[in-house]
């Protein structure tokens, strides 16, 4: 028998074998191999990993695997992704073969993202903008400000970290409440929300300071409503709400089961 | 708002190659068993994720090369200024660009205080001993010994291990004496 694999990019719900063009990853031909209602989204490719150590390479591939899904997310609705390079041995009847081994998990895990997708929502803060709001009307604060010019140098040193530890804390305390208050409205309009463990600032946000990162699973028709909701902490002075998407569902499928 | 889809490659990059599905089939491919993912094309991206992520990669040849070219330097000195004393050290400031302990050469000159660091050539840190001011804190670390610099632009907390030596250079640099306990 000679050695063949399938690269598989996702599975969908569909159950009609087609053709989806040149539009993978190095233009290979992408199509489906269907099993009942699902299909796995694949190329035809040799029993090895797709591998380099030249980085622009690798980056095109990636590129390449993620556009695969976005175009089956438009084509079939949500669809199950499959990490990059994921490369099952075998022709299109062992594909199949595959899939009805674990049609019931894969199934539910589909019927689960069905007409939703993936979104990720960061909250930002600016720490002097926060800061120079509180120090205009907390009275506290500035009694302490106040007294800083009359004393002597030592003192006003003193004095002034005491100022800014004060200043840090409160600014902390108003960020953890609007977060808090605003993550159960967030909640309300989504289906799962998974609190991202890797907080990465984006490149365009690094002046300010993340407050909290989610990914969310929503449904196609409360998206709008997340949006309305994500304006309204948007608008607070002193906050950036970023809101990315549609993702596949990379976040919300498990596969654990699966064999 | 309306979601954005901007082609962020740091956040595609994290999907595909950290979420998604990860299978332990019989079928599939794996590299000295660990699955899925080419090794050498792992390593090429996860570089390339944390330096997106760092914001280093754009002209990065540009200052690895500068980096080169200024290695091998010595401090710096304005015309009459003396190197008085020197010692291995740290420093970190609460508000300011150093947010971590950094370490480097303490440089008490005749004119400065100056905390430099030989590879690539850089002073981390300098102020005039004019209007210096040092306290004497109790160290955040046990084996550290700490003092605190208070310059009119802000302060920093420094660490060296010779405390004494280096507020005695500091004290006959500064020809007065310099920390007091707080």
């Amino acid at each position: 028998m000679a050695e063949e694999a399938r690269y598989v990019y996702s599975v969908a719900r569909t159950a009609i074998k087609e053709n989806l063009g040149e539009i993978g990853i190095e233009k290979r031909e992408v199509f489906t191999i269907p099993y009942k209602d699902i299909a796995a989204v694949v190329h035809s490719c040799l029993p090895q990993a797709y591998d380099t150590k030249d980085r622009a390479r690798a980056e095109e591939w990636v590129l390449e695997h993620s556009y695969v899904i976005d175009l089956a997310m438009k084509r079939f609705g949500s669809v199950l992704p499959f990490s990059f390079d994921v490369i099952l041995k075998g022709d299109d009847s062992a594909i199949a073969m595959w899939l009805e081994k674990n049609y019931k998990i894969l199934r539910e895990n589909i019927e689960n993202v069905q007409g939703k997708a993936e979104y990720t929502i960061q909250i930002y803060y600016h720490y002097d903008d926060l800061a120079g709001k509180i120090l205009e009307t907390d009275a506290e604060l500035n009694g302490m400000k106040n007294r800083i010019g009359k004393e002597s140098k030592g003192m006003a040193y003193l004095l002034q970290k005491k100022l800014d530890q004060k200043l840090k804390s409160l600014v902390s305390q108003k960020a953890a409440y609007l977060a808090e208050s605003s993550l159960s409205r967030i909640r309300s309009s989504v289906d799962e929300l998974k609190t991202d463990g890797k907080r990465r600032t984006a490149e365009n946000y690094k002046s300010l300071s993340l407050l909290a990162s989610y990914t969310c699973l929503v449904r196609n028709d409360m998206v709008a409503r997340l949006g309305e909701i994500l304006d309204e902490v948007n608008c607070q002075e002193g906050f950036r709400v970023r809101f990315t998407g549609p993702w596949a569902p990379f976040s919300f499928v498990d596969y654990r089961e699966l064999s | 708002m309306n979601p954005e889809r901007e082609s962020s490659l740091v956040e595609i990059l994290d999907r595909l190659l950290n979420k998604g599905a990860i299978l332990n089939a019989d079928l599939i491919i794996s590299v000295a068993g660990i699955p899925l993912i080419g090794l050498n094309l792992r390593a090429a991206l996860a570089s390339m994720e944390t330096m997106l992520e760092y914001g280093i990669m754009e002209d990065w040849d540009k200052s690895s090369r500068e980096l080169y070219a200024r290695a091998e330097t010595h401090l710096p000195l304005f015309p009459g200024e003396q190197i008085h004393y020197k010692a291995f050290g740290y420093i970190r400031q609460e508000q300011g660009l150093i947010k971590c302990w950094v370490p480097g050469v303490w440089n008490i000159t005749s004119q400065r205080l100056i905390l430099w660091i030989k590879t690539p050539g850089e002073a981390i840190f300098e102020t005039p001993l004019e209007n210096l001011r040092v306290l004497r804190v109790p160290a955040s670390h046990e084996v550290r010994r700490e003092l605190e610099l208070i310059y009119p632009e802000g302060s920093a907390r420094i660490s060296l291990s010779e405390r004494d030596e280096f507020e005695e250079a500091l004290a006959m640099a500064m020809e007065r004496a310099v920390a007091i306990e707080v």
